[in-house]
């Protein structure tokens, strides 16, 4: 299957991705009016209950770099959308889309996930307008 | 060189993956449509419940209601569904067209009051019933398994990963329980509706992530397999600590042909509270 059906059939999915996450409201950890998409290089990736999380160095224009914490849906979702514990590896970099944080630390609810190579990832967020969450 | 018969070949190995990821694609979105608030109803069609287990995108099977060889409708296997689920609202998508839910006036102002950290399933302690089963994914393991069980366990895949048992072997509730998270529940047959009773709860879950239980609750679970495929839960919520009258209401569940119940160890890496700023971080 070439790049153009992968992208086509991921575009095609993305609704799915929608099924909401049932481990904590939304509303009481992240800020949808503060969406975010940053790029950088993986530093760790948690395996975890209750949601897997991933962490990328992100460099702002000034050169100083944040370390931005992304959580993900829970090992069962991911699982069962073709997601491995190697499918994300320390130093991969990533275009990350998703949700702020309301306290303003450096973590948000992934919305979307893409390798440098164009590659999109399943992501699952239960942020209310789901299907407007913009994609990198 | 390419010939262009494997061209062709590729093309409409290209063309089915297409049209499989448009089905795929397509149950969610409709399962999510009956999502809305309000919808009410307890339609089959339009009253799915996902949660966190979701993402399976197996096809429900047809058939026929399957049999113990006693004649008892067999209930095992993988579900989802069957309950108000893990998101707040999801015990007024269960009601019927028209009903509302009879909360009492200190229970209503307990609820408002109640802050994002009360949510016991996001502090990974259990849901209580009945907003388990349904989430995620569970499994109803009947024993023995070749005649009318004495004993059927519900294994939740999440959240927490635990289990529920309810004695069908004829035995009455104590009289001295003391108050649990899931209750005490003893299950008969009528017809082929498996009902389980359950009292002897606790207060400190909630019925759907929002509204209260009070240890007064009792609740009764009919539980009727429509086909191979389908189970409905019809739930009547007796409360008199919380809700004026008792009420009831209605979830769909169904079967995951090829699926598993998988760990979920919620506490292992819990950072609830840190994002939405109630927990500085470490």
């Amino acid at each position: 299957m070439n790049r153009k059906v992968l992208a086509l059939a991921a575009v095609l999915l993305l609704p799915s991705s929608a099924a909401v996450g049932a481990h904590h409201g939304f509303s009481s950890e992240y800020d949808e009016k503060k969406p975010v998409t940053l790029t950088g290089a993986v530093s760790k990736i948690e395996w975890t209950n209750p949601h897997a999380r991933f962490y990328i160095d992100v460099k702002d224009a000034s050169g100083k770099v944040t370390n931005w914490n992304f959580e993900l849906a829970s090992l069962n979702s991911l699982r069962r959308n073709g997601w491995t514990q190697f499918t994300l590896k320390v130093g991969d970099v990533v275009t990350a889309s998703g949700y702020a944080a309301l306290s303003g630390v450096p973590m948000a609810n992934a919305s979307s996930v893409r390798l440098a190579d164009g590659t999109r990832l399943f992501a699952e967020t239960n942020a209310p307008s789901v299907q407007q969450t913009p994609q990198p | 060189m390419t010939s262009r018969k494997a061209q062709g070949t590729r093309l409409k190995v290209q063309v089915t993956t297409l049209a499989v990821c448009l089905v795929a694609a397509a149950i969610p979105i409709a399962a999510q449509q009956g999502q809305a608030p309000g919808g009410g109803g307890s339609e089959l069609s339009t009253n799915v419940n996902l949660g966190g287990g979701s993402g399976w995108r197996g096809t429900v099977p047809s058939g026929p209601v399957p049999r113990l060889p006693d004649g008892t409708v067999d209930l095992a296997g993988v579900w989802q569904g069957g309950g108000p689920g893990g998101s707040n609202g999801g015990l007024e998508r269960g009601l019927a067209k028209g009903e509302t839910i009879p909360i009492l006036p200190a229970a209503k102002a307990a609820m408002a009051a109640r802050g994002p950290l009360d949510n016991t399933e996001a502090l990974c302690l259990p849901a209580g019933v009945p907003r388990v089963p349904s989430a995620y994914p569970w499994r109803m393991v009947q024993t023995p398994t070749h005649r009318k069980a004495t004993h059927i366990f519900i294994l939740f895949e999440a959240n927490i990963h635990t289990f529920r048992q309810i004695f069908m072997d004829g035995r009455k509730h104590p009289a001295d329980l003391d108050p649990s998270w899931y209750g005490h529940s003893i299950g008969w047959f009528e017809g082929d509706t498996l009902v389980i009773d359950t009292v002897g709860f606790n207060d400190r879950h909630t019925l759907d992530g929002n509204y209260p239980g009070t240890t007064q609750k009792h609740i009764i679970e009919r539980w009727t397999r429509k086909d191979l495929g389908h189970m409905v839960n019809e739930i009547t919520i007796d409360d008199p600590g919380a809700y004026s009258r008792p009420f009831k209401v209605t979830y769909p569940a169904t079967l995951r042909v090829g699926d598993e119940i998988m760990e979920y160890i919620c506490n292992e890496n819990n950072q609830i509270g840190i994002a939405g700023g109630y927990i500085k971080p470490q």
